[in-house]
């Protein structure tokens, strides 16, 4: 067997092998990043970022991240209180079954809407969607991953 | 909020999950990714499949630009006989590229030529990729040659041909049209193989003369680029009745003893075959006496056949006709036409039309076409007690790099019981020996040495019969099988018997007794 | 619960210069220096083999292959003009583009340069050097649209402006176009030309992405019912029947089946993942299976396609002789392939594919690099779809979400069908395979669907890194606490 010609196909099988060496790299990030993703998934359900607040409470821009069951009203003893004349005491609750978002009123006085179109007992949820509590409005986005 | 509006509310939660409008796109994503993902699984299957399934076929058939482009440059390896005497060499033209030189015409049919205007034909196709060196016959060296420097690595052929037997019966052929295949019955090697007429495959190598002599052979109506020897269908004639022998004998249709009572008389009367008759002339000899097995393949006696065709039935005959290679491509080195018994798709067992086919079927009439290497093929079957072996050309490759590497016998099919085999050798050699047989079969016996062999004569719808012999020697342990036909030359005793004794009497001489 | 509605307090990386905040970028440098090492071997296999076949006594000693020295260089300083930036865009995306242009460039610098000649300012190049310089714009264009896009509104808002643009780009071909191959192709305007169809693909998946996400609620919860059949709403099929006319367009106007099949499979994939409804999905593989029908029996052009599809051997010299010549070409390779620069034997001094380094560059991979290089390459890009659809699943919002899906759909969905052309499992259509064929229009519009990729990727502010060290302490803690 020619010396030569055999480090020459020495080289080409390097130049697959680094082909390859390159994909596993790719698919260890790729997994690092599935289980990362995996790890936190209960708490990471989505979040809820005010868009428009006239009451000031809570301030536009916070971020609030959300649990498997949200609930929004006046009250205090709610995970997010608005404060706002137009809101009910337990206004409304979010709640993420399987995989989606749901916002339920809570026969508030005023109505719960979504994307400006009023909410009739129970309503899907999408990120990206707008939600509208008496003069608050608050977007729900995806949570970091 | 009251049960009934937690209940609705739920129902209602439901029905929106059913429908899974809101679902967040992520899952959706997901599932278009395994589609995806499955789709490019498709691709890499189909590239498995043409870069590994087909990868041989299709990087070493004769059209594939690097066998072409190596073709053009590559010396092409020697072809030489079993003896080693060189069949076909290369020289170079004024430019320094090679062409194919061929030493002698009879050979043409076989090794066929290497163009660089007409492509390839005969072994030098098949063999392209061998002869040119981008194919090693060796897997091993195969896989290895990537690692080498000279990829290209031209293979010699050694064919199992006897140039001297080959030579023989292209004279003995003389300028009649037909064909002679030999071989030997135990490895299937191919010790002869003519077609007539022949032609000088030289003039269409040499780029001087190829065109002029290229278009001549197209023209001329004798089709010498036709090999008969595997391209060729005859109607075999009487030379089928071992065929029928076959199956009879082994479905147990009849024994050696069997006979048929109606048959002298019908050899004067005709055989009454579902309104049809049947004729055969009467054996002067046999006088009365209804004739048993070995006697009627001494006498070839038509109406005993025709009665054991019916007796053994279209299913059955053309189920052993199938073992011995009828219906099928048969394996070999060079394309085969493909033998047939029937046209088929007749309502008779088979795929016969009627009795009446089967009955003219049985001695080789009605819609029979054999091709020589079938029935040299049926009489080396014979002969290797019912062993069938695959017929082959080359004997082995060999290059400088590879060494030697022998093709070894193969084993096709297991036909015959070594009983049948015996009681059928026994036939054939009383056709060639016996008393009658030898009246019949003038010229066939090898002297000193017995011989087995059955003639035919294929009666056509116009014109003479064609000449047929197949036959082996020496009946005990036979070194050699041999089919010759002669196309329009009368009866098989005149021309096919004594050829193929002479020719087998030649391969004693040649390879000792 | 009031604790997890307190506003998350991310912690910032230090600015350093105006409002700018470096980032360091670990895992795309590290994958940049295996591309650029797997491109360094790869050009010494090139250049050695090269020697060999000169009859030049073999060396291996490392080549100088400047175009790929300028190709590498470019690509690091991408590298640094993202971490100079300080985006968190995705790590992984650069460098398997990266990878596939670099394929793309040693595949060119092998071919025959005289497939492509053309000059700039006096100066001659081949096609190794046009493609080069094609690369160079395309990291340029990826760079810029990934640093510079911060916001998707001009994407979203004008996307009519953005479809009368593409249909108006498509009649203009028609009305000033080039023909190639009896196909309608190439746009000239003064001195520029190139393939309207790569831009087209790029605004028909924005156009999409808006109109599937604003329309998504009302596709997925209305039916229109016909007796016994619940079909969607009928007003919002009205998009669906565009597109299908799109398609047929570019087939009757254009003779161009490969787009045509790109942009009827992309769109019903966009509409699954905005509906999930199998309905629409089988409702457009019925429309198309019809009108792939129709137009088999009343266009020429498809039926020869397809005919040559289903029996290439029947006419090898012909009609069926680049397919055949693909298909040696595959199984010349094999399994470990001829080596790169190695394959491809010339007759007459042309490769045995006239178009190679556009429509069958996957054929002379695949001798080349064998199977192992052919499922390599498929790799790198089921890495980009994969990326891509990654991006779409985490987006903010759906119109991100399926822009995003829809670009890397793209890529993905064009790979796919040239090679499977390539590879006879489909009737072969003239598209070129994304990042890897020659070609400008083609190389710059991938450019544009990774940059855009990129600049979607971008996951906005950091959260706070997981108190991990922290964790591990207050563990050992416990168990020494434990056993105290």
């Amino acid at each position: 067997m020619d010396p030569l010609i055999l480090s020459l196909w020495l080289i080409r099988f390097a130049f697959l092998a680094l082909l390859y060496l390159f994909l596993f790299s790719v698919v260890r990030i790729l997994l690092r990043d599935l289980r990362v993703a995996a790890r936190e998934p209960s708490t990471q359900l989505g979040r809820l970022v005010v868009v428009a607040s006239p009451s000031e409470e809570p301030p536009v821009g916070s971020v609030f991240a959300l649990d498997a069951v949200t609930t929004i009203g006046r009250d205090v003893n709610n995970s997010v209180v608005v404060e706002d004349q137009f809101v009910s005491s337990e206004h409304c609750v979010l709640t993420f079954r399987g995989r989606a978002w749901y916002v339920e009123d809570l026969g508030s006085t005023n109505g719960t809407f979504v994307n400006s179109s009023p909410v009739d007992g129970t309503a899907p949820l999408g990120f990206g969607d707008e939600l509208q509590v008496g003069n608050a409005r608050m977007r729900l986005e995806r949570a970091h991953r | 909020m009251t049960d009934a509006g937690v209940r609705s509310s739920i129902s209602r939660l439901r029905t929106a999950g059913l429908r899974s409008g809101r679902r967040p796109v992520g899952q959706n994503v997901g599932r278009l990714g395994v589609t995806l993902a499955l789709a490019f699984v498709v691709l890499a299957a189909g590239a498995g499949y043409w870069q590994v399934w087909r990868a041989q076929e299709l990087s070493t058939a004769p059209d594939d630009p690097a066998v072409v482009a190596a073709a053009r440059h590559v010396v092409r390896g020697q072809i030489k006989d079993r003896t080693g005497t060189v069949l076909a060499a290369s020289r170079r033209d004024a430019n320094g590229e090679p062409y194919r030189v061929y030493t002698d015409p009879s050979m043409s049919p076989v090794i066929g030529y290497a163009s660089r205007f007409f492509g390839t034909a005969g072994l030098e196709h098949t063999y392209d990729a061998q002869l040119t060196g981008v194919l090693s016959p060796d897997p091993v060296q195969q896989l290895l040659a990537k690692f080498q420097g000279n990829r290209a690595d031209p293979q010699d052929l050694t064919l199992t041909i006897s140039l001297r037997l080959q030579r023989a019966a292209q004279r003995m052929l003389g300028g009649d049209k037909g064909a002679v295949v030999m071989l030997d019955p135990s490895t299937g090697e191919v010790l002869a193989m003519v077609s007539g007429p022949t032609y000088d495959a030289s003039a269409v190598a040499n780029p001087a003369t190829a065109q002029k002599a290229f278009a001549r052979l197209q023209a001329d109506k004798d089709k010498p680029l036709l090999n008969r020897a595997v391209q060729g269908l005859y109607v075999p004639g009487s030379t089928f009745k071992i065929v029928t022998s076959m199956a009879a004998l082994s479905s147990g249709a009849i024994t050696t003893s069997t006979t048929y009572p109606q048959q002298p008389r019908a050899e004067e009367t005709g055989l009454l075959v579902s309104g049809f008759r049947v004729r055969d002339g009467h054996h002067p000899f046999t006088d009365d006496r209804a004739l048993n097995y070995p006697e009627a393949v001494e006498v070839s006696c038509n109406i005993y056949f025709a009665l054991t065709g019916l007796r053994t039935g279209g299913a059955r005959l053309a189920d052993w006709a199938g073992r011995v290679g009828f219906g099928h491509q048969i394996p070999f080195d060079l394309p085969t036409a493909v033998s047939q018994v029937t046209n088929g798709g007749g309502k008779f067992g088979g795929g016969f039309k009627d009795a009446v086919e089967v009955a003219n079927a049985a001695y080789g009439q009605a819609e029979v076409l054999a091709t020589p290497i079938q029935m040299a093929l049926v009489a080396s079957t014979v002969a290797n007690e019912g062993v069938e072996i695959k017929p082959q050309l080359v004997k082995s490759f060999s290059s400088d790099r590879d060494g030697t590497r022998t093709v070894g016998p193969q084993q096709m099919a297991d036909v015959l019981t070594p009983d049948v085999a015996g009681e059928i050798k026994s036939a054939m050699e009383r056709a060639v020996e016996g008393d009658f047989g030898k009246l019949f079969t003038p010229g066939a016996a090898v002297p000193g040495i017995p011989t087995a062999g059955k003639t035919g004569t294929a009666q056509l719808a116009a014109g003479e019969p064609h000449s047929w012999f197949i036959g082996f020697a020496p009946v005990d342990h036979p070194r050699v099988a041999i089919a010759v036909i002669v196309e329009n030359a009368g009866h098989g005793a005149s021309r096919a018997a004594p050829m193929a004794g002479d020719l087998m009497q030649l391969y004693f001489e040649t390879f000792g007794k | 619960m009031t604790n997890a509605a307190a506003p998350a307090r991310p912690a910032l990386p230090p600015i350093v210069f105006g409002g700018i905040r470096p980032r360091a970028r670990w895992r795309e440098m590290w994958l940049l220096l295996i591309v650029a090492l797997t491109l360094y071997v790869g050009s010494i296999s090139l250049g050695a083999t090269e020697a060999a076949a000169a009859g030049k006594s073999l060396t291996l000693s490392p080549a100088e292959d400047q175009p790929l020295a300028i190709y590498l260089g470019a690509l690091l300083l991408a590298h640094l003009a993202q971490v100079v930036a300080g985006r968190r865009t995705d790590q992984v995306l650069l460098p398997a583009t990266a990878m596939l242009g670099g394929i793309s460039l040693l595949l060119m610098e092998r071919l025959p340069q005289s497939l492509v000649s053309q000059s700039f300012g006096g100066l001659d190049l081949g096609l190794g050097q046009v493609q080069l310089l094609w690369l160079l714009l395309a990291i340029g264009l990826i760079t810029i649209l990934s640093i510079v896009v911060r916001s998707d509104s001009w994407l979203r808002l004008y996307k009519y402006t953005w479809a009368a643009a593409g249909i108006g780009l498509l009649v203009l071909t028609f009305i000033r176009g080039e023909d190639v191959n009896g196909a309608r192709l190439i746009l000239v305007i003064g001195p520029f030309s190139g393939q309207p169809i790569e831009l087209l693909k790029v605004i028909m998946v924005v156009f999409l992405a808006g109109y599937l996400s604003e329309f998504r609620p009302l596709l997925v919860e209305q039916d229109t019912r016909v007796g016994p059949l619940r079909l969607p709403p009928l007003p919002y099929l009205a998009p669906m029947l565009v597109m299908i006319a799109l398609a047929l367009g570019i087939v009757v106007i254009q003779r161009d089946l490969g787009a045509a099949l790109l942009f009827f499979v992309v769109f019903l994939m966009l509409l699954y993942v905005a509906t999930a409804r199998a309905a629409y999905v089988v409702l457009g593989l019925l429309l198309f299976v019809a009108g792939s029908y129709l137009m088999y029996r009343l266009f020429g052009v498809v039926q020869d396609r397809v005919d040559i599809w289903w029996d290439p051997f029947k006419d090898p010299s012909g009609n069926g002789y680049q397919i055949i010549q693909a298909l040696h070409a595959f199984a010349r390779g094999g399994i470990l392939g001829t080596g790169l620069g190695a394959g491809l034997p010339l007759v007459g001094g042309q490769p045995p594919i006239p178009a190679v380094h556009t429509d069958f560059p996957f054929a002379a991979l695949g001798e080349e690099l064998g199977l192992v290089g052919v499922l390599a390459i498929l790799g790198l890009y089921l890495v980009v779809i994969e990326r891509g659809l990654r991006i779409a699943a985490a987006a903010a919002d759906d119109f991100r979400a399926l822009l995003a899906a829809g670009l890397a759909l793209v890529v993905g969905v064009q790979a796919f069908i040239i090679a499977a052309g390539n590879l006879k499992l489909i009737p072969l259509t003239g598209i070129t395979l994304p990042v890897i064929s020659y070609g400008g229009s083609s190389i710059l519009a991938n450019a544009v669907v990774v940059g855009l990729l990129l600049a979607l990727s971008d996951k906005g502010v950091e959260p706070p890194p997981p108190p991990r060290a922290g964790r591990r302490f207050a563990r050992l803690r416990d168990a020494v606490g434990g056993r105290a």
